[in-house]
């Protein structure tokens, strides 16, 4: 016989370094699922001569890989549904060989569960192709033939398979592409007309499925593998599928998990009840939790409580376990008289009350007696003598074993202290788990839940219940919250910051309204929630929440260059500043906006007192400084700006001057203010004086600036006359 | 205290190395509040006799035990090291998490991996490549288990309940077993040993069902008698036999 190239651990080792390959960069599949293909072939095709052990050894390791690939989540869903369609094929000739070996089978059928919504979703877009969809019915045909008779791993891995078939093939949820999966593949999708596909029949096929599936939860005898398994794949279902909710619901309430459970129950059969028990139940508790308003939140509730009562009847010897041994101290009385040889006449119990948690004075710690008056009776008012004649006479007659018990008792108090001691030092016995982590965890929102917990601890608590052995004072006083630590100005300032930031955000995020409606004069400002009901707010903020209650420095009113305080309004005015620049063109009515809100605002400072501090100049001349260096010669944003903007003053037309400088800007610049001319009566000598400063400065300026000022200087062109007779000697020409 | 201490949990315990025999793996992982005391505890033991492993915590937080009951140390999973617990805590208080065992814990935990993880952030299936330090992390590359053990019922209760949040897209077959673990240092070793003892033995099935001969599968019929999966029950039940202090529960739930 010939020896292979290859042994099957250097095969497999090379086929780990390929796997290593595509789990680093999921873009390999394609070309390493290629060349992987031919080596775990089933027929063996690449090696014939390789053992039959060797050939199952690499089917096992191509099955799993397959199933791997075809589960993984760092592969995109249209690349998976690429590549599937090159592995049915095998996929087929693997499931339908009668002798495959199981692990083959198992993971051959997960694959399949995998890859079936992605075929199906191939089919409903690409009718044309037959072959796949018929290798995939085959496929199908065997993994429902093999479901009764397989291996128990098997047969559960058929049920996953029934479950992806029923959730492909039940109408689902609205294909919404915004919301949920965008693979997501369901009956609805499929067109009426599919030459492959019949909704009716698919869907009738699903429900037979569907049957089959619960049909376990109807068997005498159930396997706890397969109907956890169902169990467990069912939620999905449940969830997703409402229209079958209802019927899978249905079946699982007339389930009884513990039906097998009649004793004597061997240990791997209380394993099972115990186990199908509690899968049930957590299933049906994560319904309600998920939906309390469901129609059958009454009857689960009903059953989760039924169930849990009979299974702690059946369990309860068993849990009883839990509980630490017995203390044998030797001072139990019942021990002590089988020890002792003849036995002593009955000695009445004396019962010695251990401590109630807390600190104890050393006169309760002796104290042996539980009734209240006597308790209350103070000794040291009796005569002395009188106390030793008692004393004596009780000794006398007291029962030596009383006597014995009460000393007993009073050393288990003893006990007791030091054990609330030893208990903090220990710290291979100290409880690691903070249990306050109940944040995920609802206990009190299910009755059962917490009845469970109260006997899980029922359970390990000691059995007798009179040693109480508790942290010294834990017991719940009034507790106050102390007030949260007093907050600095800065931070205060830095918290407004990101409110402020988030308005922002919030901002940019809405859309700009698609068309203005003219609210009236009446309207409430703030009231309809869109960009501009935030851009109010913000501008409001900024100017009025704190205004008259900023410092002034000195007695200067307007302070125009000195240090600004940084107030939540100077923050605000800043993050505005900047938002208006990021998009100049655009935001410029936000820029008006705000500063005839800073205009009025000063306005209304300046008539309740006399020493305000006021914002508007400032801020103008900010905003337009910002903008002036962008600006393009076509630009209509600052004749817009000039002309909105509530107040000019002669620092502002000073800007607009300096910009002749550029010639590109003078046209600009002089159609600015030729606008305010025409358009601001009450700014119109203040602009005119502009132009004429313009005309005086930039020489480039000079024709233009001449132009407007014939017009609308009166007396003007006379003295452009003269001086023209002037310039014309020194040989500049001013063509008016 | 010394004495105390020396007696206490972790580092101290030799670590059960066993050689590697090779042949079929299970993989597990395990699962406890914190991802601190005992599933790392059982994360070393598992890694140290050769399985593939990897461990989470299903608490919202980290909490360790602080100077009182009301004065919990708390951190952030997938985002603190054990190690940078390890120097927060020791510059604290030394004395005080030395004579509680958090530092010698959190020594051991830091030897095994970088940090605790939350379970309902494993995105499962993922490869954890990244992970190639981890102690047992050869085998679990490709980011799945087929066993997880949780320490507590209601881990077990969190990690089958996110299961049915996940949908189960993956198809993967997963045992998860809870064996009830006090959380202490004391506690956590000898839980620690039960859970070995019971992936040994799942193991032991485990791979006999893959060295049964191929030829002698009928598609199922004689096969059937020794089936890994159907075995687990009879598995568990006869550990808990061993381990009545270990209270176990199971199910077969999908990733």
């Amino acid at each position: 016989m010939a020896t292979p190239a290859l042994s099957v651990e250097q095969q497999i080792k090379l086929l780990e370094d390929a796997r290593t390959l595509v789990l680093n960069d999921a873009n390999y599949y394609q070309q390493i699922l290629q060349g992987i293909l031919p080596i775990i072939d089933p027929v063996g095709r690449a090696e014939p001569q390789r053992s039959e052990a060797g050939k199952v050894e690499l089917r096992r390791w191509g099955a799993d890989f397959l199933a791997e690939t075809f589960a993984s989540p760092s592969v995109q869903a249209q690349q998976k549904e690429t590549l599937c369609l090159i592995i049915l094929e095998m996929l087929k000739t693997m499931i339908e060989n009668p002798s495959e070996d199981n692990a083959v089978i198992k993971s051959v059928v997960q694959t399949a569960a995998s890859i079936y919504p992605l075929v199906f979703r191939w089919i409903i877009n690409n009718s044309y192709d037959t072959s796949t969809w018929e290798r995939m019915q085959a496929i199908k045909t065997r993994i429902l033939r093999i479901w009764d008779t397989a291996a128990a791993g098997v047969r559960m891995c058929c049920i996953k398979f029934a479950q992806r078939v029923v959730l492909a093939q039940t109408v689902g949820p609205d294909a919404d592409p915004r919301r949920g999966d965008p693979m997501e593949v369901n009956l609805g999708m499929v067109p009426l007309n599919h030459p492959l596909l019949t909704p009716r029949n698919l869907e009738a096929e699903a429900s037979g499925l569907l049957d089959r599936m619960l049909s376990i939860f109807q068997e005498s005898i159930s396997d706890a593998v397969l109907v956890d398994a169902t169990l467990n794949s069912l939620s999905i279902l449940i969830r997703t599928r409402p229209q079958v909710a209802n019927r899978i619901l249905n079946v699982i309430l007339n389930f009884n998990p513990l039906k097998q459970a009649n004793s004597p129950m061997t240990p791997k059969l209380r394993v099972m009840v115990k186990s199908m028990e509690k899968t049930t139940r957590l299933l049906l508790v994560d319904v309600n939790k998920r939906d309390p308003q469901n129609p059958l939140a009454g009857r689960i509730q009903q059953y989760v409580e039924r169930m849990m009562r009979s299974r702690n009847e059946i369990f309860d010897e068993a849990s009883r376990k839990r509980g630490p041994p017995e203390p044998t101290n030797g001072l139990d009385a019942a021990k002590r008289q089988k020890l002792g040889g003849p036995v002593p006449a009955p000695v009445p119990k004396f019962h010695v009350p251990p401590l109630a948690p807390g600190p104890h004075t050393i006169a309760q710690l002796f104290t042996v007696t539980t009734d209240e008056g006597l308790k209350a009776f103070d000794v040291s008012l009796l005569n002395e003598d009188l106390v030793v004649k008692i004393g004596i006479s009780i000794l006398q007659k007291l029962n030596a074993d009383t006597l014995k018990q009460a000393v007993g008792g009073i050393r288990q108090r003893y006990d007791s202290l030091k054990a609330v001691q030893l208990e903090v030092l220990n710290p291979a016995t100290a409880p690691l788990g903070i249990e306050e982590d109940d944040d995920e965890y609802e206990p009190d929102f299910y009755g059962a839940e917490d009845t469970e917990q109260i006997l899980n601890k029922l359970d390990s608590a000691p059995s007798i219940v009179e040693k109480v052995i508790e942290a010294p004072d834990m017991a719940p006083t009034s507790f106050v919250l102390p007030p949260p630590p007093a907050m600095t100005t800065e931070e205060v300032a830095q918290i407004g910051q990101g409110t402020v930031t988030r308005v922002f955000g919030v901002m940019q995020t809405l859309e700009e309204p698609a068309k203005k409606t003219k609210a009236g004069l009446n309207r409430l400002a703030a009231s309809s929630c869109d960009r501009d009901d935030w851009i109010t707010i913000i501008t409001r903020l900024a100017t009025r929440s704190v205004a008259g209650l900023e410092e002034l420095d000195g007695n200067i009113k307007p302070e125009v260059n000195s240090v600004v305080p940084a107030s939540l309004s100077n923050t605000i005015r800043e993050s505005l500043h900047l938002y208006v620049l990021e998009d100049f063109r655009k935001r410029i009515d936000i820029a008006v906006a705000w500063l005839c809100e800073e205009w009025y605002n000063d306005k209304v400072q300046m008539k309740l007192g006399e020493e305000a501090v006021l914002h508007y100049e400032r801020w103008v001349v900010k905003v337009l400084d910002g903008i002036l260096p962008y600006l393009d010669g076509r630009d209509k944003v600052l004749t817009r700006f000039l002309s909105e903007i509530p107040s000019l003053s002669l620092e502002v037309l000073g800007r607009v001057k300096a910009l002749c400088r550029d010639p590109a800007m003078v046209n600009l610049a002089l159609t600015s203010l030729l606008y305010l001319v025409m358009m601001r009566p009450p700014v119109r000598e203040v602009a005119l004086d502009a132009v004429e400063d313009i005309w005086d400065t930039y020489d480039d300026a000079k024709p233009i600036a001449a132009k407007y000022l014939t017009k609308w200087r009166p007396g003007f062109a006379e003295r452009l006359k003269e001086g023209g007779e002037e310039k014309k000697t020194n040989g500049v020409a001013v063509p008016v | 205290m010394a004495q105390i201490q020396s007696k206490g949990a972790n580092g101290t315990a030799p670590g059960g190395q066993r050689t590697d025999e090779g042949g079929f793996k299970l993989k597990f992982c395990t699962v406890c509040a914190s991802n601190n005391n005992r599933s790392m505890e059982s994360h070393l033991r598992l890694a140290a006799a050769n399985y593939p492993v990897i461990s989470f915590g299903t608490g919202s937080l980290v909490r360790l035990p602080g100077p009182s009951i009301t004065q919990p140390n708390v951190y952030q999973f997938n985002k603190t090291s054990y190690d940078s617990m390890y120097k927060e805590l020791d510059a604290k208080d030394h004395r005080l998490y030395t004579a509680n065992g958090i530092l010698n814990m959190l020594g051991r935990n830091r030897d095994v991996k970088w940090g605790p993880e939350r379970w309902q952030d494993w995105r499962v299936g993922v490869p954890r490549l990244e992970h190639a330090k981890d102690q047992g992390s050869q085998g679990v590359e490709g980011g799945v288990v087929d066993v997880v053990i949780t320490c507590e019922e209601r881990c077990w209760d969190a990690v089958v309940d996110d299961l049915f949040n996940r949908g189960s897209p993956l198809n993967r077959p997963v045992h998860v077993i809870n064996v009830d673990i006090k959380d202490n240092h004391e506690e956590a070793l000898v839980g620690g040993r039960g859970i070995l003892d019971l992936a040994d033995s799942l193991n032991k099935a485990a791979a006999e069902e893959r060295n049964l001969s191929p030829t002698a599968f009928d598609s199922g019929h004689t096969a059937s008698r020794a089936n890994f999966d159907e075995r687990v029950p009879e598995i568990i039940g006869e550990w808990q036999e061993r381990w009545p202090s270990l209270p176990a529960v199971w199910t077969l739930a999908w990733f």
